[in-house]
């Protein structure tokens, strides 16, 4: 899962059947994670009636689809849960020069997707 | 599985219903040393990570973190496949010893 922003809302009236009715949401992952498909923005369903400007938690892949009540629907990404605030313990961050930031911004220089697929992160 | 280290908590009351309950927190992803003579402390890398935790780690700790169906069946030993977690916190690191080749 990763802490985003909700910047936009998208509207199809031509798309899946099973994604009837439901609101799908551009979100902007925040600048120190990238998710893992390399991509600035992610487009997750959500059931929570987040808007823009609101901060979100969204999981990927099959949790995403159970999000909706099965594991058939053509999605991968979902709003889980909508952040109320976040406590950051300043003394667990690792780099004292650079303070934990909260802005969608671009990616710091150097930092590269977790290895999801390839386990090098482990 | 990924090593991290927690850094914090994220607060949310309008969740989906499977995650009612549950503790988030944000990790922060650690990498093994690549130079010779690793201390075992790794290296930051400065990418968080949102992942449920049910063994109540504190803030500094250092864990495990599993990911998508390993972490669901961390969330619920059972393997009920309803659960809204693609991310976990299923080990509490006490030491651990890094060494290169």
């Amino acid at each position: 899962m990763f802490l985003g922003r909700v910047v936009g809302t998208v509207w199809a009236t031509r798309k899946d059947t099973r994604l009837d009715g439901q609101k799908l949401l551009v979100v902007r992952p925040y600048g120190w994670y990238l998710p893992p498909h390399d991509a600035a923005h992610v487009v997750a369903v959500d059931r929570l009636d987040a808007g823009v400007g609101d901060d979100v938690v969204v999981t990927f892949g099959t949790p995403a689809r159970w999000s909706l009540g099965g594991r058939n629907y053509p999605v991968e990404a979902a709003v889980c849960a909508v952040v109320d605030r976040t406590e950051v313990d300043p003394a667990a961050w690792s780099d004292p020069d650079a303070p934990f930031c909260f802005e969608p911004g671009p990616l710091p220089k150097g930092v590269t997707p977790p290895g999801w697929k390839t386990g090098e992160g482990a | 599985m990924i090593r991290g280290r927690i850094i914090g908590e994220v607060w949310a009351t309008r969740k989906h219903p499977a995650m009612a309950g549950r503790k988030l927190v944000m990790v922060e992803v650690i990498r093994a040393a690549e130079q010779e003579g690793g201390s075992g402390r790794g290296v930051p890398t400065g990418e968080v990570v949102v992942a449920i935790d049910t063994l109540d780690a504190a803030p500094g700790q250092e864990v495990l973190v599993s990911w998508g169906s390993g972490a669901r069946n961390a969330v619920s030993p059972r393997g009920r496949g309803t659960v809204l977690a693609d991310a976990a916190v299923s080990v509490v690191l006490a030491e651990v010893f890094e060494k290169t080749w």
